[in-house]
């Protein structure tokens, strides 16, 4: 397991660089995270999304479907790409500290 | 992602007395002539990415295979059995024995088999790897990853672990997605529906996090006018079956499938683009389930180049004016011989089509099959292994790469930003929906069933123009059931002078006629000011001749339907037509 420096401490990543320990998570980590993803700076709609898909984690154990997500944050599917440009998969749940999804992701 | 399967606990000397007990289980035809026929010539060794990556001996197929050879051979080689030392045979002993088995298993080999095309005895080496894996999942030496995924498709049904209820607001919201996308609020993605044509099976992937490709197959499925629908269970098409080598798995998701197909009484099953999907769903998996289907099985691909093939779809390959290049996918190209469909749909919807080499069911692999992209523990070593597909990527100079699996969208996605190649990526079907030219189908509207009348006993005159005796008969026939008058015309020229002689309230018009074809004829009727007005509704059995009508430059015309036709259909045109124009 490697491990990276994320807003100013070291934490463990696994080969992806998805965190291993959510509850470390905080918004620096998360700025971090959002640079690997090729999104320079956060902006409110980026936390916004963060902070849905964050809420959700440690509430259901899951990532949310993508229907869940543009309904609750009123993004529409285009603006979630332009936002993280890997997708909601490996780009914002990756910033939103969750674990890498399973299956062929 | 339900909880981790935790496999009880085996003590090492029963997980091994349990490998050799599964590894005489897996012993057919396939397995002991790629086990035996070996030469070790080493025409594979440079056929592997790892090993072009590494130059490391031990990641070629020969070594790596040779693994599994050894144990072959101490029971089943008689040389080896009298000196074992001799020939390397040796059995499965020790937990480093184990380990090693499970590296070259799970995280040296994609099994995508281009070795296996570069070998000259015909080794199968992928099917020794699944042998290899089969054994190890079922002894709890599989990596978690795999597991979860294998456990989600058990116990839920798909790989993602989506419920039935989330699936189904999913499609339902596509569906209204999808009106909005094509701009036609009639246009919907249908769940169940009974004897449809096509039944649309997708990756997890599409429907729990990037539904972008769904909504583009379903704009270029309304585009070309099919039948089709989604189900509502048995809608995963992908099957990690294969990649874990488990065959109870591998049948139960394809009977979940075939069945729901069955039932549903649709003439074909077609399957998104994915390459393990596919090669599962059309080569694998009927035999895992012992079914005779009764169907056939087609890749989206194909679906596709026979909607350009036909002229159901219209491109305007300037909308994707960036130099484009294609991946084949392992399953799809090496195992599944679809190398040209997506060549074909790709030179009519793109103007700078670069071609990738070595290509086709040379390719190089994405670095990420064989289910790698679920085994988090390997990325490091796949990425690196990644680097011949990276060159070949980098010299193609293209801006896209588009390929027609999923799993080789994110391989492939990783890898670029790893070497930076400045590169997006894109599904076949994401390139088309784009270039796509919408027609105007009034025929999808609900029907009315008013008389075929101007006014209450005024019946609507219809000139009906066709070569064929039966149409005219049959069109006419169904008008007049229908309270209107009908006009014949056996040819072009007899339906310009009848236009002009009767004055119909709309014509049918036929494409391939004898004299002046459908075209000329359109374009008479459209230029002439006492005929302009004249509705058509263009009746046609070859839909490749539709550019005769389209490309030129006159209005559209009012309707078009396909041959052969129903009552149901051009009942509603003609109504449609009408209705508008009153």
């Amino acid at each position: 397991m490697a491990t990276q420096t994320l807003g100013g401490k070291e934490m463990e990543v696994d080969e992806d660089g998805f965190i291993q320990k959510p509850e470390e998570w905080d918004q620096g980590v998360a700025q971090d995270l959002a640079k690997t993803e090729g999104v320079q700076d956060m902006s409110d709609n980026h936390w916004k999304l963060v902070h849905y898909l964050r809420d959700y984690y440690l509430k259901f154990g899951m990532a949310p479907m993508i229907r869940k997500l543009c309904k609750e944050t009123g993004f529409s599917l285009k603006e979630i790409y332009e936002m993280y440009p890997s997708g909601p998969a490996k780009g914002a749940c990756k910033v939103a500290g969750l674990p890498k999804p399973t299956g062929c992701v | 992602m339900t909880t981790v399967f935790a496999a009880e606990p085996m003590p090492l000397e029963e997980k091994i007395a349990k490998f050799h007990e599964l590894f005489e289980t897996k012993i057919n035809r396939n397995f002991c002539l790629s086990n035996g026929a070996c030469v070790h010539c080493g025409l594979c060794i440079e056929s592997c990415h790892y090993y072009m990556a590494t130059k490391d001996p031990k990641t070629t197929p020969v070594y790596k295979t040779d693994a599994i050879r050894r144990i072959y051979k101490s029971r089943h080689d008689w040389l080896s059995r009298v000196v074992p030392f001799w020939t390397g045979a040796a059995r499965v002993r020790t937990r480093e024995d184990l380990d090693r088995l499970r590296d070259i298993a799970w995280g040296s080999c994609t099994m995508c088999r281009r070795c296996t095309i570069n070998c000259p005895m015909g080794i199968d080496t992928a099917l020794l790897i699944r042998s290899l894996r089969a054994i190890l999942y079922a002894i709890g030496e599989a990596p978690e990853g795999v597991v979860q995924v294998c456990k989600d498709q058990y116990e839920i049904g798909n790989q993602m672990g989506v419920s039935d209820e989330d699936y189904i607001e999913t499609i339902e919201w596509l569906s209204e997605e999808h009106a909005t996308d094509v701009g036609d609020p009639r246009a919907k993605i249908l769940l169940d529906k009974k004897g449809a044509n096509v039944m649309y099976v997708v990756n997890p992937r599409e429907v729990k996090y990037a539904p972008l490709t769904l909504l583009a197959a379903a704009k270029i499925m309304y585009a070309a006018g099919e039948d089709w629908t989604m189900p509502r269970s048995g809608w995963d098409n992908t099957n990690f079956g294969l990649f874990a080598g488990d065959d109870k798995l591998g049948a139960k998701m394809g009977r979940a499938l075939y069945e729901k197909a069955q039932q549903l009484g649709v003439k074909k099953v077609v399957v998104s683009e994915c390459g393990h999907g596919f090669r599962a769903t059309r080569w694998e998996a009927p035999n895992w389930a012992k079914m005779d289907l009764g169907f056939p099985i087609e890749s989206f691909l194909e679906t596709m180049a026979a909607y350009v093939r036909d002229g159901r779809i219209r491109l305007n390959p300037a909308c994707n004016g960036v130099a484009v290049t294609y991946h084949d996918p392992c399953n799809l190209g090496r195992s599944s011989g679809l190398t040209e469909e997506p060549r074909y749909v790709l030179q009519h919807c793109v103007t700078n089509f670069v071609e990738m080499y070595p290509n086709r069911a040379d390719n190089w692999c994405c670095s990420g099959g064989g289910g790698a992209m679920s085994m988090s523990e390997y990325t490091g070593r796949r990425l690196e292994a990644a680097k011949i597909k990276a060159d070949q990527l980098r010299e193609t100079g293209a801006q896209i790469v588009v390929t027609a699996c999923h799993n080789c969208i994110d391989a492939l996605g990783d890898l670029i930003k790893r070497y930076k190649l400045g590169m997006k990526t894109a599904t076949v079907g994401e390139l088309v929906a784009k270039a796509l030219v919408l027609p105007e189908r009034p025929e999808a509207a609900v029907p009315v069933q008013k008389p075929l009348e101007k006014a209450p006993g005024v019946p609507v005159k219809v000139l009906v123009a066709d070569d064929d005796a039966d149409t005219r008969v049959f069109l006419s026939a169904i008008c007049e059931d229908n309270g209107a008058v009908a006009v014949t015309a056996r040819n072009g020229n007899e339906a310009l002078e009848l236009a002009r002689s009767e004055k119909p309230d709309i014509i049918t018009l036929d494409i391939d006629m004898p004299g002046k074809h459908g075209g000329e004829v359109y374009e008479c009727l459209k230029k002439e000011d006492a005929l302009k007005n004249i509705p058509v509704c263009i009746v046609t059995g070859q839909p490749k001749l539709r550019g005769l009508i389209y490309d030129l430059e006159v209005p559209h015309p009012e309707g078009y339907v396909d041959k052969p036709i129903t009552e149901e259909t051009i009942l509603l045109n003609l109504r449609l037509i009408l209705n508008l124009r009153q």
